[in-house]
């Protein structure tokens, strides 16, 4: 297998690409590091446009030979410039073509450093990627032997997160990875002019956090009747006054990442990010992967098979 | 067994209060002390303005006559009193669930769910005056703007001759769809909601002003005193939401100081602001027209100026700022369900939480089911009477919770003590027995029919059901 790694032509490209490199350090599997470049329009008078052409080759060509240094040097990696109308579009044109299982992609430089911040590349993909989108977030950097040590699943206890659980102890089994299920209770503000305290809503929050509890249970239950199951399973809930908080509130190792499943109300076989996962990914200190709900549903089948 | 005087005397803990919301560690921790003098009086203002006044008028004139003016006066100071004993408790029991829970830490579980019932008035039948009161300004835009209103059909009760007030229904029912969302009404959309409210009425104030008539304060007292503190008990209806101001105190920089001025603050301003709006709107027309006019104060500032867009400037400003206090006040009603289903005085089925939404669905469903018929069925007068008698017992419990407290349990931390004890208390349950006592008898029959209903729930239910069962009686080591 092999994981597509999305280069922007800026200093973006050292989080996307380390990010690459631990991904695949942990899975064993090969990159392809690709910058997408727009398609030549059909050829008019003065060549103007050919010249453009060029400019936007070179740039690209540049942009891979600084990726060539920036990688480590154990991956084993192509580097290949596409042309596509969309960037989203011609990543996912090069995966297809690699058999990738995974595409990977640095954040916008609007965002805050140490946080994932989607670009307009992100945005697009993630609302209709086929495959797992892996983000890293702003000015993420990878130790040079450094292996993924634990993956956290967002658990909604909706429907679809036990399937994105299981498909996630299967993978951290294979990695050697604890596994951790995390959801996240964000106490809202009470309403003060509603005249029934401040803390009203916490209740409805501790209510809400108790059948959370459970199902965390009742899934790392059917966790542990899988065939490989990870060793290291433990179920958290992070508390807080927003989502910041309640990310930070369950603590994040060297070596971890997160995975968030994607929206039921998008289509079965594409991510598309639901506004609590948008929130939980926006929030993360440590690389988010976002998985397509049919690949979930792929990875769970595999893991119950063992 | 304990007898059933114990068992229905029993009270909560206020330990296991703090335990279940949380405050005591778990996320929930300490509130931040955050909320200054300023902030505080506007969430008075803003929870306050905007519910009766816009509709209490054509209700309470014909039964004062100009003397209405007087009625907002008294109605105030009983507000004021009351808020300021509400403030004491709030501060004692630090939990959510308002007077339901202050009375259950302080009185006793009969008393707490003689105060549920009071409150089911409070928030839940006050939801449904001012859904009625909505419709009626929606009614009047709708003529003014587009030459067109509902058919009295379907947007009248039964008894003001139609079927359905369809407006208000509707108005429930999207209100519950947003609470279910998950909506809640933020500090600046608070403001934004006062800030409107305040412009209405000044405008009211300002061209109602141009329509000022002295003749129409001649016979300024025609029922006398009676008819004077019976329309403050109508009027009392347009002071609630005072007590917003009391269950913030965990909340407020230095309550000692901030807590009463705030409270004083509110009050005068928005006291205030009603003398004025009733001055300028009883010298506007005669006493005699008020009753059964629609949509108050749009229908006067027309005959004033005789043209319709001031009319129809109110009317819209009520149906933004009417919106917003409808879906509070239907979410303090589901928030308050949720407590006492908590303390298993309801079925489970009140306090389950959607995971997805992370609200309290059928709670809310139910809540607006009974709010829209309420709303569709029954007349505004009726419900605005209704309101006001819930508030005003839940207000004396309150204030009879003061006194009881400084003598059960003297050297409890309070952040806020009522200044002036024991005279301020004692007052306070006079003013609001005085106005109890001139609402309509039918007003009253209803009051005590429905509080002998949920009580009657609460020895066939709740005494069995209590949480309080499993831990045995305690009332040794309340507090």
């Amino acid at each position: 297998m092999t994981l597509v790694v999305g280069l922007p032509r800026d200093e973006r490209a050292t989080a996307a690409l380390h990010l690459g490199a631990l991904l695949a350090r942990s899975f064993g599997d090969a990159l392809v590091v690709c910058t997408v470049v727009p398609p030549p329009w059909p050829p008019g008078m003065g060549r103007v446009d050919a010249e453009y052409q060029d400019f936007l080759d070179r740039d690209a060509e540049q942009a891979l030979d600084r990726a060539r240094e920036v990688l480590p040097a154990d991956i084993p990696a192509r580097f290949e410039v596409a042309r596509a109308r969309s960037t989203a579009a011609g990543l996912l044109e090069v995966a297809q073509a690699h058999d990738a299982s995974m595409v990977t992609l640095g954040s916008s430089t609007a965002g805050v450093l140490g946080r994932v911040a989607f670009g307009s590349v992100a945005e697009r993909l993630l609302h209709s990627s086929p495959l797992p989108v892996a983000l890293a977030p702003r000015g993420f950097r990878g130790r040079p032997d450094g292996r993924i040590t634990g993956v956290t699943a967002a658990f909604g206890a909706s429907e679809g997160s036990d399937e994105l659980v299981v498909a996630v102890a299967g993978v951290a089994a294979r990695l050697d990875a604890t596994l951790r299920v995390a959801s996240f209770a964000v106490r809202p503000r009470t309403p003060l002019t509603a005249g029934v305290g401040s803390r009203a809503e916490d209740s409805v929050l501790d209510v809400w956090a108790a059948g959370v509890e459970q199902a965390q249970h009742a899934v790392l239950a059917q966790v542990a009747g899988l065939p490989a199951a990870p060793a290291v399973r433990e179920a958290v809930i992070g508390h807080g006054t927003d989502w910041a908080a309640a990310l930070e509130d369950v603590g994040w190792d060297d070596g971890a990442i997160l995975a968030v499943g994607s929206s039921t109300a998008g289509p079965l076989e594409r991510v598309f990010i639901g506004s609590r996962s948008s929130k939980i990914v926006r929030h993360s200190p440590v690389p988010v992967v976002v998985v397509p709900r049919g690949a979930a549903l792929a990875l769970a089948e595999r893991a119950e098979r063992g | 067994m304990a007898t059933l005087m114990q068992r229905s005397f029993r009270r909560k803990p206020v330990a296991a209060m703090a335990h279940e919301t949380g405050s005591d560690g778990e996320g929930g921790g300490q509130l931040a002390r955050t909320i200054g003098l300023f902030p505080l009086a506007m969430i008075g203002i803003g929870s306050t303005v905007g519910t009766g006044i816009f509709f209490v008028m054509s209700q309470a004139v014909p039964v004062a006559g100009p003397a209405v003016i007087w009625s907002f006066v008294i109605a105030g100071v009983v507000a004021g009193l009351t808020a300021v004993c509400y403030a004491e408790l709030a501060s004692a029991v630090p939990v959510s669930g308002s007077s339901y829970s202050y009375a259950y830490a302080t009185l006793g579980e009969v008393v707490a769910m003689a105060v549920a019932a009071c409150l089911l008035l409070e928030y839940g039948v006050s939801s449904a005056a001012v859904a009625v009161g909505w419709s009626e300004y929606l009614n009047q835009l709708l003529g003014n703007l587009f030459g067109v209103q509902i058919p009295d059909l379907l947007s009248q009760s039964p008894e003001g001759g139609g079927l359905i007030n369809l407006p208000a229904v509707v108005l429930v029912v999207l209100c519950a769809l947003l609470l279910i969302r998950g909506a809640s009404e933020s500090a600046r959309v608070n403001a934004i909601m006062v800030v409107i409210k305040l412009s209405v009425l000044a405008l009211f104030v300002v061209i109602g002003l141009t329509g000022f008539d002295t003749d129409n304060f001649a016979d300024f007292a025609p029922f006398g005193l009676t008819g004077i503190t019976g329309a403050a008990g109508i009027i009392f209806f347009a002071y609630i939401g005072l007590d917003a101001v009391s269950t913030a105190g965990e909340e407020v920089e230095n309550p000692r100081r901030t807590m009463p001025l705030a409270i004083l603050i509110a009050l005068v301003t928005v006291t205030a602001v009603y003398v004025l709006v009733a001055v300028v709107a009883v010298a506007a027309q005669p006493a005699a027209e008020f009753e059964d006019q629609e949509a108050g104060l749009s229908a006067i500032l027309e005959k004033v100026t005789g043209s319709p867009w001031p009319g129809s400037v109110i009317a819209a400003g009520a149906i933004i700022s009417i919106f917003s206090v409808t879906l509070i006040t239907i979410y303090g009603q589901t928030r308050i369900l949720f407590a006492i289903g908590r303390d298993g005085m309801l079925p489970k089925f009140f306090q389950t939480v959607n995971p997805r939404t992370r609200t309290p669905v059928g709670n809310t469903v139910v809540v607006a089911v009974v709010v829209a018929l309420l709303a569709g069925l029954l007349p505004i007068n009726f419900l605005a009477e209704m309101t006001s008698i819930g508030t005003l017992v839940a207000f004396l419990v309150v204030s009879v919770g003061v006194i009881i407290l400084r003598r059960t349990a003297p050297d409890l931390s309070r952040g806020f003590r009522v200044p002036g004890y024991p005279v301020t208390p004692i007052l306070s349950i006079l003013g609001c027995i005085w106005i109890i006592i001139d609402l309509r008898p039918i007003t009253i029959l209803v009051f005590l029919i429905w509080v002998a209903v949920v009580l009657t729930w609460y020895f066939t239910y709740g005494i069995r059901h209590s949480r309080l069962n499993n831990r045995g009686v305690e009332r040794k080591d309340v507090l």
